[in-house]
């Protein structure tokens, strides 16, 4: 699961970066309103933590460009401005969620949890799927109801898969939900945590699909 | 649960505002229509008393007049005859005067008739010769006193009251008064239908002018009616600003009460900004302060995390406070109670898309509320919020017009319910209580509940609390309407 977080304060920005990445999350940042909105525009992320007071391009303006090119990730916006206005003007432009200024990270945790959960599709905080078990809100895996450590490249490709149970997930998907902008990617390493993934799982949960990528779980028709 | 009476009605205040006399606080029409009035009685009524008394002048001057001319007939009577006097005049001693006889006016020969003349002596005060009219009683006359002639009114025979003309003549060394006396029943009463007639002509006359007075008063004043009915217009929230197609007089009066409305907003506008920034500027830092000693261990972290989350509620408590401050002096401003609804159930159906609830709606069209729309959207949407935020399943959102609210003004009422788990009769009382200070409010009820009572009470409405049918919280928020 990639996100990405537009907070113009560079101390906030960063405590929601390393929440956000301890929760499992691949994060990348942006400081101005243009640089979320290019990023947003340009890469596929699964969530966006949204501040609506933005240098350059103020946050309602990106959301509202973003709707308008068809862009459709959930979006969270976080608001010093808490008046319903300020958030009913917020939800109107296309946002999904908002979270009031001053906030605890638990709170921003939660919402992006249900957020990334609604988009798809899951009405519960847990995943099943055959003897896998994913907690969202403790960010636990459990195979048959033993706990299974994974590191958190691992964890974010079980989740990507669980997140898109029965549907097809090519390689370069993966890598786009698995990899902060800025790491080296190279979609050998995606054959490597599927096979390490495999290893704790089981080797039958991730099925591979010749020449178009992986499944987790029985198909389903899209 | 607080009284109807708690809320600060307008003209209590406009009442209370500055003692003005009686007079001060009658109507303007009423006090140009009463100078007008008065000025006009007085002068018409000084006008009659001249009229009447230059009459009553003339009039006895023409009676005088009459009356000189039958004394000179009366004295040309009484000089003894030319043709019958052989004496040559040299040598008589005393000139010899003769009864006046021959008619000289038939009245003076009937008795009593109220025409009368007597010849009397100049030295003695004898009556020498007399009218038969008189038939022996007496003309009692004033004093001539140096005079040689005089005009005044005195008694006649029978008491009637007479004029009487008298004149002094000389022949010789002797001399003799010649009085004429007429009645002056017929003059009096010609004296005081004339009276009468210019009393009546006046008193038309006044009737006129102050009808004349209080036509113009109202047309004259129209336009004050006009730019009142705009003002009102304005503070209903009907119209932006005064119509300013005014007389020269008063058009200044409105373009600088426009000018009034319009700084006002703008002064609101610009607090509101300011309160905007400063809880922009305050909040950022707030939340990473707190974060950053969450993530934190130990007692500092502790108590950086308490004071941190003291200090947002305080800041949240004082920024909402201040904007209320804000709102209250802004006049004319109204919005459509409807579409603020439907959007933000829109807007809280997507945020609590997740918790499938069902949000029902009763909101009828054509309500307006009295008030800013930023307000209505605080008031209805911390109250939905709060259904919503509690709710097991369903919340309701019920607005309906208050029309027998029997307290002179306009009222709606908007119910939000919800099927959680409500609150208890002493939370509910706890919750609406007004100027509540934060750090009292009671846990799970949020600020919420506490802001919606003391900005409905700004606007003259109420909050109550209640349990609902459904199960959970009934809150109706009682608002003005236009």
């Amino acid at each position: 699961m990639r996100l990405l977080v537009v907070e113009d304060d560079a101390d906030l920005n960063r405590q929601l970066v390393t929440a956000l990445g301890e929760a499992g999350y691949a994060v990348d940042k942006a400081f101005d309103g243009e640089e979320g909105h290019f990023m947003g525009d340009t890469e596929p992320y699964d969530a966006v933590i949204l501040d609506l007071g933005l240098p350059k391009l103020d946050g309602l303006s990106v959301l509202e460009n973003w709707r308008r090119d068809g862009k459709t990730m959930p979006v969270l916006i976080l608001t010093a401005r808490d008046r319903w206005s300020d958030k009913v003007a917020g939800i109107d432009a296309g946002a999904d969620d908002y979270v009031a200024k001053p906030f605890h990270m638990e709170e921003v945790l939660a919402r992006v949890r249900a957020l990334v959960r609604r988009a798809a599709g899951h009405a519960s905080n847990e995943i099943i799927c055959g003897p896998v078990r994913l907690d969202l809100r403790a960010g636990r895996v459990t195979v048959d109801g033993a706990p299974v450590k994974l590191t958190s490249h691992e964890y974010r490709l079980l989740s990507y898969l669980l997140h898109h149970r029965g549907k097809v997930i090519s390689r370069t998907e993966l890598t786009e939900h698995l990899y902060e902008q800025d790491f080296d990617r190279d979609s050998n390493t995606v054959e490597v945590f599927v096979g390490r993934l495999r290893k704790k799982i089981g080797s039958d949960m991730i099925e591979t699909v010749r020449g178009l990528g992986y499944r987790l779980g029985d198909p389903v028709e899209e | 649960m607080r009284n109807k009476a708690d809320a600060p009605p307008q003209e209590e205040i406009l009442a209370a505002a500055k003692p003005v006399s009686r007079w001060r606080k009658r109507s303007l029409s009423r006090r140009l229509v009463v100078v007008a009035a008065v000025w006009s009685v007085l002068a018409l009524a000084v006008a009659g008393f001249i009229l009447v008394s230059l009459y009553r002048t003339a009039s006895e001057r023409a009676f005088d007049a009459q009356l000189e001319v039958y004394a000179k007939t009366i004295l040309s009577e009484m000089l003894p005859d030319a043709a019958s006097t052989d004496v040559p005049r040299a040598q008589q001693t005393q000139p010899a005067i003769q009864a006046p006889k021959g008619v000289i006016e038939p009245r003076f020969s009937l008795p009593l008739s109220g025409w009368y003349w007597t010849v009397r002596s100049g030295e003695t005060g004898r009556v020498l010769f007399a009218s038969e009219s008189l038939v022996g009683d007496p003309l009692s006359v004033g004093d001539m006193a140096g005079e040689d002639t005089q005009s005044a009114f005195g008694v006649g025979p029978g008491g009637e009251e007479v004029r009487i003309r008298q004149e002094k003549v000389r022949f010789g060394n002797a001399s003799y008064i010649i009085a004429v006396a007429a009645r002056t029943a017929g003059f009096r009463a010609d004296l005081a239908q004339f009276t009468r007639m210019a009393s009546l002509t006046l008193a038309v006359i006044g009737a006129g002018l102050v009808g004349a007075v209080f036509l113009q008063v109202r047309v004259g004043l129209k336009p004050l009616v006009r730019l009142q009915a705009s003002l009102a217009a304005v503070r209903r929230g009907d119209e932006d600003a005064i119509d300013e197609d005014l007389p020269v007089e008063i058009a200044p009066l409105a373009v600088e009460l426009n000018a009034l409305i319009h700084s006002n907003r703008e002064i609101v506008e610009r607090a509101r900004t300011h309160v905007g920034n400063l809880a922009h500027g305050l909040k950022t830092p707030l939340s990473v302060i707190s974060n950053e000693a969450r993530a934190a261990q130990g007692p500092l972290a502790d108590k950086v995390s308490e004071q941190a989350a003291i200090m947002s509620t305080q800041i949240q408590h004082h920024l909402e406070r201040a904007r209320m401050a804000a709102q209250r002096r802004v006049i004319g401003v109204s919005c459509d109670v409807e579409p603020v609804l439907s959007r933000l159930c829109r807007a809280m159906g997507k945020i609590y898309q997740g918790r499938g609830i069902e949000l029902e709606q009763v909101v009828p069209a054509g309500l307006r509320f009295r008030g800013e729309q930023q307000d209505l959207e605080e008031l209805s949407g911390n109250l939905i919020d709060n259904a919503c935020k509690w709710a097991k399943g369903r919340v309701s959102v019920t607005l309906r017009p208050l029309t027998s609210s029997g307290v002179g003004r306009e009222l709606f009422e908007l119910v939000v319910e919800d099927d959680g788990p409500g609150l208890s009769e002493e939370e509910r009382r706890e919750a609406v209580k007004r100027g509540k200070r934060l750090d009292e409010t009671v846990p799970g009820t949020g600020l919420g509940l506490s802001i919606v009572a003391d900005l409905a009470a700004l606007y003259g409405g109420r909050l109550d609390l209640d349990r609902s049918k459904m199960g959970g919280l009934k809150a109706s928020l009682v608002l003005p309407a236009i």
